[in-house]
């Protein structure tokens, strides 16, 4: 269903009987506007509406847990207990007021991260009231596990963020406290049909875009405190694998779209060019092989087979998301799918060699060459400067690194940074050139 | 479909509140029902961004003391279970353990943290005294502007003087009843000591 802001559509309702009087538009097809207007399209509301309505529900949330906490000690312990039911009152009010009044995006997005975070503040009253200890996953586990209905119940995009902001929370301050959080992936469950729900009814939708970039987000953060580390180096695997999908996935879904219209690609390539640049460094490569790197009461020998699967998901959806977005004439698409290949085997190799640091190094700088090589062709070929800043911003990064690693003269240094300056500036000038003559002989 | 969405929301606020209610009737059964004990502490002053100020109760008693040739083989954070004594000085003290729950006499539900060492000076080594536990009551709430001054009343004390919390526990269950500074409640001193 198409969105079309209430105000143009009442606008173009009023005007229909004053072009049916004049003669421009026949009965029948006046009634067939209406009728469409009233059925294939749905009203949207204004975006400045959204995010006023979103941060004012925001800060009063956040105000009212500052002001629980400023800890109203004059009230008896009784008055308190019962005011800890206030703040989730009122989410829950506000809630009901959404469902009962059809609530447009703002009102289930305000009420949503209000709930969400009274949710919080009532807990919090408690916790100071009885003076609770201070058991910080627990609290964000209760939290996040009353607010994850809310996702379902409101459709709300504001406690999806909530709820996985709580998530990578939770993942942390549980990772220090019990020595494992494998509980997250049960908990991050719920999120993943939710985004399901979002991209069956609309792919293309702002809401379904914020969630999947969110989703990406906690995924990336939460991996690496996650795993149990109990095979050293396999998160090079599961991360180049989890980076590499998502871009896939968002080739696969989007196409070659660029940018914010295309999220996953784009959080895919950026993490590609991060991870590579890690990769580039020797120390990453050391651990390899070591028994494992947590120790004493951390180490889990349940870890191996937790860490084996979670890397082993993620090279099963990069397959698949490399085999629906493969593209023979796609460079971009060739290299999203090799990465994860090169990252797998300098990782078999790192596990066979105890020597094999400098070649996995070196297999990396070349890597990163040819990401930069790639781009700069890319952005002359298309006539995109995005691309081709992205290239050498990507070979300046190597370039730079490299000469820091390797301790050339002060002259070589400054040669170094006045060609790469020089190149900057010349093929810019060129591509500016280029571009003005296309818009003078289109 | 609307009416399907509010009963929902009906039945998500019921468990909100009830988890609410489940945590406060829990604590005040405590404090009603539970025996109280006294232990020993010397506060410090943090902050929690969601639930504010309060007063780390640095408890001396914080571990199971067994004699030295008795070291049980534990899992980290298992749970226990804790006997508590009240000594000659009048303070509660943790006098034994089991893996099940005592059928009689006050005891404290917990969970073990690791071994409890002393370092001997004489002989230069590290010496095993008990298990190290987790304690449940370990944060004392107060105003915002009053947990500063408590910190320094209690540092400005003389390093003797008692300071204790008193602490109702009922079924393995325990919850603060107050803060004492020179057998006084700290909030009441507080109030009475001028701010800076």
């Amino acid at each position: 269903m198409r969105k079309v802001p209430n105000r143009h559509r009442q606008w173009l309702i009023k005007e229909l009987p004053a072009l049916q009087c004049a003669g421009v538009l026949p009965p029948d097809r006046v009634e067939a506007i209406k009728a469409y207007y009233e059925t294939q399209t749905r009203g949207g509301t204004h975006w400045a509406i959204i995010a006023f309505a979103i941060l004012g529900a925001l800060l009063i949330g956040s105000g009212i847990i500052l002001l629980f906490a400023h800890n109203w000690e004059n009230f008896s312990r009784p008055v308190r207990a019962a005011l800890s039911f206030c703040p989730l009152s009122l989410g829950v009010a506000l809630s009901a007021t959404a469902i009962c009044r059809n609530g447009g995006t703002a009102w289930r997005e305000a009420a949503g991260i209000f709930h969400a975070l009274a949710v919080g503040a009532s807990i919090a009253l408690v916790a100071q009231t009885y003076h609770l200890p201070g058991d910080t996953p627990a609290f964000m586990l209760t939290w996040a596990l009353l607010v994850m209905p809310l996702i379902f119940l409101l459709r709300s995009t504001t406690a999806y963020l909530v709820y996985l902001a709580l998530l990578c929370g939770w993942s942390g301050v549980a990772q220090n406290a019990y020595g494992q959080s494998a509980a997250f992936w049960l908990l991050f469950l719920p999120a993943v049909a939710h985004l399901a729900r979002l991209f069956r009814d609309d792919r293309e939708a702002n809401d379904t875009a914020t969630c999947l970039a969110a989703l990406l987000l906690t995924l990336c953060i939460c991996t690496g405190i996650v795993l149990e580390r109990t095979v050293p180096g396999l998160w090079i695997v599961a991360y180049s694998a989890l980076l590499s999908g998502a871009g896939l996935l968002g080739l696969w879904l989007y196409g070659e779209r660029d940018g914010w219209g295309n999220i996953p690609k784009l959080f895919g390539l950026i993490g590609m060019v991060v991870l590579a640049y890690i990769f580039t460094w020797q120390e990453i490569w050391r651990e390899i092989g070591w028994e494992h790197v947590r120790c004493g009461w951390q180490y889990r020998a349940w870890g191996v087979w937790l860490d084996s699967g979670i890397t082993l998901i993620f090279l099963v959806s990069w397959v698949i998301t490399a085999i629906k977005a493969f593209r023979r004439d796609s460079i971009e698409t060739l290299t999203l799918a090799a990465f994860p290949a090169v990252a797998t085997i300098c990782f078999a190799v790192g596990t066979a060699s105890d020597r094999a640091c400098l070649f996995n190094t070196l297999v990396f700088n070349a890597f990163m060459l040819y990401l930069g090589t790639m781009y700069i062709v890319m952005g002359c070929r298309n006539n995109k400067l995005r691309q081709l800043n992205s290239g050498m911003a990507i070979l300046s990064l190597l370039l730079v690194t490299r000469f820091f690693d390797t301790g050339f003269s002060y002259l070589a240094r400054s040669l170094v940074f006045i060609v790469l300056g020089t190149i900057f500036l010349t093929v810019n000038l060129v591509m500016v050139r280029r571009k003005n003559l296309k818009e003078l002989n289109p | 479909m609307k009416k399907t969405q509010l009963f929902l929301l009906v039945v998500l606020a019921a468990a909100q509140f009830a988890v609410l209610a489940a945590m406060i009737t829990g604590k005040e059964r405590v404090l009603r029902d539970g025996e109280e004990f006294r232990f020993k502490t010397r506060p410090i002053d943090p902050a929690d961004p969601f639930c504010g100020r309060y007063v780390i109760l640095n408890l001396e008693e914080n571990h199971i003391p067994l004699p030295p040739d008795e070291m049980p083989t534990l899992v980290h954070r298992q749970v226990l279970y804790a006997g508590i004594a009240t000594g000659t000085n009048g303070f509660a003290r943790f006098s034994g353990w089991s893996r099940e729950r005592p059928a009689s006499g006050p005891y404290l539900k917990t969970r073990y943290c690791g071994e409890y060492c002393v370092y001997d000076q004489a002989t230069k080594t590290s010496i095993r005294k008990g298990l190290r536990i987790e304690l449940p009551f370990n944060r004392f709430y107060m105003d915002e502007a009053k947990a500063p001054r408590a910190e320094r009343i209690v540092w400005d004390s003389t390093r003797d003087t008692n300071c204790w919390a008193a602490v109702r526990i009922l079924n393995g269950k325990a919850v603060i009843e107050d803060v004492f500074v020179k057998g006084r409640p700290i909030r009441a001193l507080v109030a009475e000591t001028p701010a800076k």
